[in-house]
């Protein structure tokens, strides 16, 4: 595995050069700042810079063939501003990636980018303080993240737990940022849907046994579990909770959706878990970043923030084509709303969409990009909604049991809201 | 070329920053011999108390008072010297690796507050700042971040110059005798317990000046800024400077900072594409061997304390520590 991710950065790295030199005789910087000394950081740069190669066959962005320069920010916030400072002042980028926890986007964003007028795309910030600083005008348009799922993500749980009948629901949410936003959005969600929230308890990091967390959850017999946790935590927590004799019946949040907790925890108590996700579209198109990403890395794009990181960089990558050479930060963050234009030309995740976007944008009209993770399309904060699926683990990796487009989503949200 | 001036000057106010707190830690460790494990603990506070004393009223939590700065700042440092004193109350009887414990017992506590007390602190989500002070004189470019650093550069100046007073005065020459040996200075009428307390708590305050002015800095903090890796990074700094010698805690603060960005920076620039994806892990490889191969070649730090004989009027003659032995 090791080795086979080895080749096709190598590979990556390859392709990079060959046909970036041949097509274009510039190069344009962008940076990521991503928390690659992280296990599940890594596959995020490596997505990213997947989608970078993809734009340099299609002949590079704005003129320019790209090149990404990737800082690690060690989950460290003093690390990560130092990284995203020297991207912009040494390397020259108008473009940043990152970064992935909010603890670290957020002092990038007020100390580095906004100042310097970069603009700053997150694959997975999801703290709901960006939306209070973006209302407040302090971000100046600047900022954008793909990661549409908390406010989607808790109202499809709650449409789960209404559909099935579950009564009453225990929450066990990761203690981050996220984590916490997520317990309180969900709760709300399941108040609002008529459903009882028994407990509502935080899960830290790196516990050798979470058996107390659960069995407070369990104490209160719930009809079923809601899991807003990691992979890590996430299996540690569920082998407690089955092998104390919790139900079965469980409601995953999309960071779940991966191999290692299929795995450790095992399928046959899986059975009745169901998870909550963003979706693609349904286009025939909508597979290509799946297809692509299996024929590069050999297996499914199972894990947090995959998604959301190519569609970060590719969204980043169109608008700086839209924008066109030379354009500064605050260009191509205008420039975004061009290629994720619901009414534009609809467009594919993958090398043959990128040239597709070239031609369209060249002839003066817009696009819609149609990403990893949907239809994107931001709001005047850089937040995004998104259609989202309802998906179960199988053999091989997980199957989609419902589908609900953007419009049954944002009624689905509405109906909450009464 | 304003591009590597520019980063330089972001890159030197951090790197000040880190010296004041370092200074904070040689007072307490280099002059007293107290083992604090919780360096992160006070750094947290002095930038939760300025950003809550000084912020702007958010929904859902507590705080934004919107003081005047300069209150904002001492208010930080206050709360970082009423928590060093109630944490030093508490544990300075416990000696060494006891105390080492106790402390980075309090610092994780401390964290798990900040993470947790939703209401006061924001919890995961942080605590945003408020805009940085006079920046809507100066605007946000390199002229605001220049005059930033002239600020903590100047505050940096005030704490070594106070430092140095304190080292060579009669009580500098206290707290070397406690570190030295607490029972002979016991015996001399001394009283070890007031005088280790007063030391802590002042290397404490300054080392939530630090925390002040960096919460100052990012206009934001979070729980994430107050994990045990910073108590480690400033003791990385001290050990490489030099304990006991306030210059070698400076220059140990910019060294251990610059390796650790410039590091950074050469793996981005000079790695080959196939290792880009480990730079982080070799990182930390590379920086854990400069502090082992300090600690086995030059142990004493790059500047070895210098003995001085204090007396009252400040006429102090200097030796190195070699000299001093002889």
């Amino acid at each position: 595995m090791k080795k086979a991710l080895v080749f096709a950065a190598v590979a990556a790295g390859m392709t990079t050069l060959s046909t970036g030199v041949q097509a274009q005789d510039c190069t344009t910087k962008i940076g990521a700042a991503l928390p690659t000394s992280v296990d599940w950081g890594r596959p995020i740069a490596e997505v990213a810079q997947f989608a970078v190669d993809q734009v340099n066959e299609a002949g590079g962005a704005g003129g320019c063939s790209i090149e990404m320069v990737l800082r690690d920010t060690q989950v460290d916030p003093k690390v990560g501003v130092d990284a995203a400072k020297a991207l912009v002042d040494l390397e020259g980028i108008k473009v940043l990636l990152g970064a992935v926890s909010s603890g670290v986007s957020m002092p990038i964003l007020t100390s580095v980018t906004v100042p310097a007028g970069v603009m700053q795309m997150s694959c997975c910030s999801s703290s709901t303080a960006f939306t209070k600083l973006s209302e407040e005008g302090k971000t100046n348009g600047l900022w954008f993240r793909t990661f549409a799922t908390t406010g989607v993500q808790s109202a499809m749980g709650a449409k789960v737990a209404a559909d099935k009948g579950w009564k009453s629901v225990a929450i066990l949410y990761k203690n981050d940022d996220w984590g916490q936003d997520m317990s309180r959005l969900i709760a709300a969600d399941f108040a609002a849907a008529g459903i009882e929230v028994t407990a509502n308890v935080a899960i830290n990091d790196a516990q050798p046994s979470y058996r107390a967390e659960v069995t407070e959850a369990l104490t209160s017999q719930p009809d079923a579990l809601y899991l807003a946790l990691y992979p890590t935590e996430g299996k540690s927590a569920v082998r407690e909770w089955i092998s104390l004799g919790g139900t079965q019946n469980m409601i995953l949040a999309n960071s779940l959706k991966s191999d290692e907790f299929r795995d450790s925890v095992g399928l046959q108590y899986l059975g009745n878990a169901l998870g909550t996700d963003t979706a693609s579209p349904r286009v025939e198109s909508a597979d290509a970043f799946k297809a692509a990403y299996e024929a590069k890395f050999g297996s499914q794009p199972n894990g947090p923030g995959l998604a959301n990181s190519y569609d970060a960089a590719m969204i980043a990558l169109l608008a700086m084509e839209a924008a066109g050479k030379d354009a500064s930060g605050a260009d191509i963050a205008a420039a975004v709303a061009k290629v994720t234009d619901p009414n534009g030309t609809a467009i594919t995740a993958d090398t043959a969409g990128f040239k597709a976007a070239k031609t369209t944008l060249a002839e003066g009209g817009t696009v819609m990009y149609q990403g990893a993770t949907g239809n994107v399309r931001f709001d005047a904060n850089g937040d995004v909604s998104a259609p989202a699926v309802v998906w179960k683990f199988t053999d091989s990796g997980t199957e989609e049991v419902e589908y609900l487009s953007l419009t049954e989503v944002d009624a689905f949200i509405a109906s909450l809201k009464k | 070329m304003i591009g590597v001036i520019s980063y330089l000057v972001f890159f030197s106010t951090i790197a000040a920053i880190l010296a004041i707190a370092v200074l904070g830690l040689n007072l307490q460790w280099g002059n007293t011999g107290l083992f604090n494990g919780g360096v992160v603990a006070s750094f947290g506070a002095g930038a939760y108390g300025t950003l809550i004393l000084g912020g702007t009223p958010q929904d859902g939590h507590w705080g934004g008072f919107e003081l005047y700065y300069p209150l904002a700042l001492l208010g930080g440092m206050i709360f970082a010297g009423v928590l060093a004193w109630v944490v030093g109350k508490l544990t300075l009887r416990l000696r060494h690796d006891y105390l080492a414990i106790a402390t980075f017992g309090v610092a994780v506590a401390f964290e798990n507050v900040m993470r947790n007390a939703t209401t006061v602190t924001g919890g995961a989500q942080g605590i945003r700042g408020f805009e940085r002070p006079l920046q809507s004189l100066i605007g946000s470019g390199f002229t605001y971040n220049l005059m930033f650093l002239i600020a903590v550069l100047t505050c940096l100046a005030l704490v070594y110059v106070f430092l140095e007073r304190l080292t060579v005065s009669p009580f500098g020459r206290l707290l070397r005798a406690i570190r030295e040996d607490e029972t002979a200075a016991r015996s001399l009428g001394k009283s070890p317990d007031k005088v280790r307390l007063a030391a802590f708590v002042t290397g404490s305050v300054i080392i939530g000046l630090a925390g002040s002015l960096y919460g100052t800095f990012y206009a934001f903090v979070s729980p994430q800024d107050v994990l045990p890796i910073l108590t480690f990074q400033i003791w990385a700094m001290l050990i490489v400077g030099g304990a006991g010698n306030n210059k070698g805690a400076m220059a140990g603060a910019f060294l251990i900072w610059g390796s650790w960005t410039f590091s950074g920076w050469a793996l981005s620039r000079f790695a080959p594409v196939e290792v880009q994806l480990y730079t982080g892990s070799i990182q930390f490889v590379l920086i854990g061997m400069v502090i082992v191969g300090m600690l086995l070649w030059r142990p004493q730090g790059l500047f070895p304390e210098r003995l001085v004989v204090s007396q009252p009027g400040g006429g102090s003659r200097g030796k190195t520590q070699a000299e001093g032995l002889t």
